[in-house]
């Protein structure tokens, strides 16, 4: 079995992985990632989502129940983090808009308004109300944006299809990386002879590229255009993932791909090291420290079973709020399924709570208490919580 | 006005035989359904076309009915019935002497019978628990109870006849003590349809009573709600019961691409207010496990209820009340028909018509038996290899549904209802439960201009507190963390209003 010696293991490659594990390496230790695959960033807005229950997030979270693992985050911290990913995001050229002041809305896919604080630069200019003039661009054959839905709501609205040869998202995204097309594109758009203030798109609008395609076509068409939010798979997820992914490997973190973690070796109260699986081989991972960001059940953090829930990685004690009937509500929209409380309870310093070891801090949506959708806690809860955690983690090691 | 001759209520199994039986003997008819076809009972049960075993201990007269209804759809229904075959299966401990009954009956019924042993059976299913004893093997088939009832009614709409779905029947019109009509209310419009007819039957299962008392009559109806769970995968290709006295979760039903198991007994009052008890989805999981133990970690997409309109006994145990049907003359021009089962439904039509025939003293033979069911072709399945043909503009991945085939329906129905696209293509009945298809066939109507903003967003929310009601209990494993991501997905990216 081959052995390898790091500071810290991170284990999950979503957003709180990737910010604790960026943050580490920047404070010059030496960090790996372990991961199973894609994180569930890859199937979000691409939205920084701090907290939705108040315009100004900082005050929604100080409203938040006693609880909630939000409050074991300072107010500098949390500023401090987000900025830091908004010079991450920039630096990666994928800058983003927004600050803690106050929430934006961005429209959704069926033209609803969705709360959000930090939102990638391409959907800055999102409108703020009913009555904006919009024309919306869609694709030949794609199935995941209609814009039936926007029209129906905004009165002043109307819309055009483009044949982009490829009907899914990613295909789209990726013919938006071409020059030629690009350019084949803005002529057409040129031709349609828009008289709205502003252009919609899905987001769609490439990948890597996805900031110069929009200043080239407002400056060609000289008005804002801006993107919307698609059902999975989004692109501005996955251009998420890619900048924070590429950040850490920049700094030096190393991160493994496709390495579900298969068990652990203990002294004591220490985890030594963590086995991670490549292709069915066993490589023991060792650290002095085990950041826990493997997101919550999609993600694949937790899993239930008829009765209980587990921790995946380290079976550590799960705060659930009762049996598998308090577990969803009748409603299906209601706030208060209790399955959105379910995680790892942890202390002031990220340690799980009844937790045999004392080197796993934890972070992110597999936190106990989160409610990520009642509360509006998404990303910016997971950056908040995983920079904080990683203070933890590297006291602890000095 | 609509002027007919016969009005059927209800558009379940029972009620769309009547209107094939009627369409073949010349009458004109008009079926009014409040929901869609197959809404209730019929589209909650297992699709099981019972060989008989299941009731040939305990009601002779019910199995020999279920054996030879089962032996006509066989050979009218060729292209939609599935011919699965059934066994019967005895674990470690179940009775003996009801094995000896259970044999000796079957033979006096004339259903055929063949012993097989642990192994021979295992071969035939090689999921089956290898501890069970033995196995017997009877002609049990399967059916998609849906497009049964699209089935009858494609002859009736071939012959003329009418139908009216999502229609609620809201006033029986009587005149000098007689029912010469009815006033069902459009759910879609608001509009009043006023129906005249001679006769009305009153086919509306678990709804009988209430409908009988629109008329001012009485049907006393025990109901029983029994509930099913759906597996993501086909663990037997042959119908496996439990050899022992009818029981929770003691038969397992291959379907399409699914199985189905069940079911359970309770009594409940009223049949629009049915809840799951998560007690009968660990109790079918339970038992079903003992028979497939692959059952115990399956994973379960949905669980459902449906209420058996059963005849009023004294019996406490609602299983051992007939599953025979009647008809019951309320000496008014209408008549109620209750009881019964799936298996049996062309018979209890074929009585039924023979029923107004005599009253009428017309004489036309009923040819529901003869004549091979219209449109199987079509409607029967949807085999993969049509599925594949056009991979193009697949809108429902999980069930290979695309983009045509849900505007041809919509076209052919005008429906606002994603539940009406899914009964008739299957659109949202693979694992995601319609977790992202909904969306997608929404906008299409969205695209045909059938739906305005707040037809939408209602119609999605509907659907989405409907398709969570069906889930709510199936909920661990994969099928919790795919609805947190159908969840985040409606409430998330698409910001769909949550509760004030």
């Amino acid at each position: 079995m081959s052995v390898i010696e790091y500071d810290v293991i991170v284990i999950g490659a979503g957003v709180a992985g990737l910010t604790a594990g960026s943050w580490l390496s920047g404070q010059g230790l030496k960090v790996a990632l372990v991961t199973t695959g894609e994180p569930t960033a890859c199937l979000s807005t691409g939205c920084i989502d701090v907290c939705a229950q108040n315009e100004d997030p900082l005050q929604g979270i100080a409203h938040l129940p006693a609880e909630h693992p939000f409050h074991l985050v300072s107010n500098a911290t949390i500023h401090q983090a987000l900025n830091d990913f908004q010079q991450i995001m920039t630096d990666m050229g994928m800058s983003y808009t927004g600050g803690l002041g106050k929430n934006r809305r961005i429209l959704s896919a069926i033209g609803t308004f969705k709360t959000t604080c930090l939102t990638p630069s391409t959907m800055q200019t999102s409108p703020q109300n009913e009555n904006e003039k919009i024309h919306i661009i869609t694709f030949t054959g794609l199935k995941d944006f209609y814009p039936g839905y926007i029209i129906s709501r905004f009165p002043n609205a109307s819309f055009s299809i483009y044949n982009a040869g490829v009907p899914t998202t990613m295909g789209i995204a990726a013919n938006f990386e071409d020059d030629t097309f690009l350019e084949a594109f803005i002529l057409w758009l040129e031709k349609q002879n828009i008289r709205e203030d502003k252009i919609a798109f899905p987001a769609v609008l490439g990948l890597e590229s996805a900031m110069s395609v929009k200043e080239r076509i407002e400056h060609r068409l000289e008005r804002p255009i801006f993107e919307i939010p698609t059902i999975p798979p989004s692109m501005p997820g996955r251009r998420l993932f890619n900048g924070l992914k590429d950040h850490f490997r920049r700094k030096g973190g190393v991160i493994y791909w496709g390495w579900p973690v298969a068990g652990v070796e203990k002294t004591g109260r220490q985890i030594e090291a963590v086995i991670a699986e490549s292709r069915g081989r066993p490589n023991s991972l060792n650290a002095r420290a085990f950041i826990l960001a493997t997101g919550s059940f999609v993600g694949g953090g937790l899993w239930a079973k008829r009765d209980t829930i587990m921790e995946k990685v380290f079976n550590l004690p799960v705060f659930v709020p009762g049996g598998q009937e308090v577990w969803f509500d009748q409603d299906y929209f209601s706030v208060n399924h209790g399955i959105g409380e379910t995680g790892i309870a942890v202390d002031s310093s990220f340690r799980p709570k009844g937790c045999p070891w004392d080197n796993i801090f934890v972070c992110g949506a597999i936190l106990a208490h989160t409610e990520a959708l009642k509360n509006g806690c998404g990303h910016g809860f997971a950056i908040a919580t995983a920079q904080a955690a990683a203070q933890c983690c590297l006291e602890h090691i000095r | 006005m609509i002027k007919t001759d016969v009005i059927i209520i209800g558009g379940g199994a029972t009620g769309c035989g009547i209107a094939r039986d009627l369409a073949l003997r010349g009458i004109p008819h008009c079926l009014i359904e409040k929901g869609d076809f197959a809404a209730g009972a019929t589209g909650a049960c297992h699709g099981l076309l019972h060989s008989g075993g299941r009731y040939a201990v305990s009601d002779q007269v019910a199995a020999k009915e279920c054996y030879d209804e089962n032996m006509i759809m066989r050979r009218i229904g060729e292209k939609c019935v599935e011919p699965t075959g059934g066994l019967f299966v005895r674990l470690p401990g179940d009775s003996k002497i009801f094995r000896e009954r259970f044999l000796r009956s079957c033979e006096e019924i004339g259903i055929p019978t063949e012993i097989l042993s642990s192994t021979k059976a295992l071969e035939l299913v090689p999921n089956l628990n290898p501890d069970i004893e033995e196995a017997i093997k009877v002609p049990d088939c399967s059916i998609d109870p849906f497009r049964l009832c699209m089935l009858n009614m494609r002859t009736s709409e071939l012959k003329g006849g009418l139908s009216f779905t999502r229609h609620k029947v809201t006033e029986i019109v009587q005149s000098h003590g007689r029912c010469i009509g009815v006033k069902a209310l459009d759910a879609a419009t608001g509009d009043e349809k006023e129906i005249h007819g001679n006769i009305i039957v009153n086919a509306s299962g678990a709804w009988t009573n209430l409908i009988a008392k629109l008329a001012g009559c009485e049907v006393p109806l025990t109901l029983s709600k029994g509930s099913l769970v759906i597996t993501n995968h086909r663990l037997t290709d042959m119908v496996i019961n439990r050899l022992r006295p009818s029981s929770d979760g003691d038969i397992i039903v291959p379907n399409e691409a699914v199985c189905l198991a069940g079911t359970t007994s309770l009594a409940v009052e009223d049949p629009d207010k049915i809840t799951i008890q998560p007690a009968e989805v660990d109790t079918i999981i339970g038992e079903a496990g003992r028979m497939i133990p692959h059952f115990n970690n399956t994973r379960v997409i949905r669980a459902f209820s449906g209420v058996r309109p059963l005849l009023k006994s004294q019996k406490l145990d609602s299983r051992e009340i007939s599953r025979g049907f009647q008809i019951i003359d309320h000496q008014n021009g209408m008549y109620s028909i209750v009881g019964g089962k799936l298996t049996t439904f062309r018979l209890m039509a074929e009585k039924m018509v023979d029923t107004i025939m005599n009253a009428f003293n017309l004489k036309r033979a009923c040819e529901t038996a003869e004549k091979p069911l219209d449109g199987q072709e079509e409607l029967s399945g949807y085999p993969l290899s049509k599925r594949l043909a056009d991979m193009k503009d697949i809108v429902c991945e999980c069930e290979l549904v695309t983009r045509k085939h849900v505007e041809r329906i919509i076209a052919q129905t005008g429906t606002r209802h994603v539940g009406d696209i899914s009964h008739r293509t299957r659109l949202g009945m693979g694992p995601c439960q319609g977790g992202f298809c909904t969306f997608r066939a929404l906008g299409v109507m969205h695209d045909m201009n059938i739906l305005t903003a707040e037809q939408s967003v209602q119609s999605l929310r509907e659907f989405l507190q409907r398709r969570f009601r069906g889930i709510r209990y199936a909920l661990w494993g994969d099928q919790l963390r795919e609805e947190q991501l159908v969840e985040y997905i409606y409430l998330g990216i698409l910001a769909m209003e949550k509760n004030k």
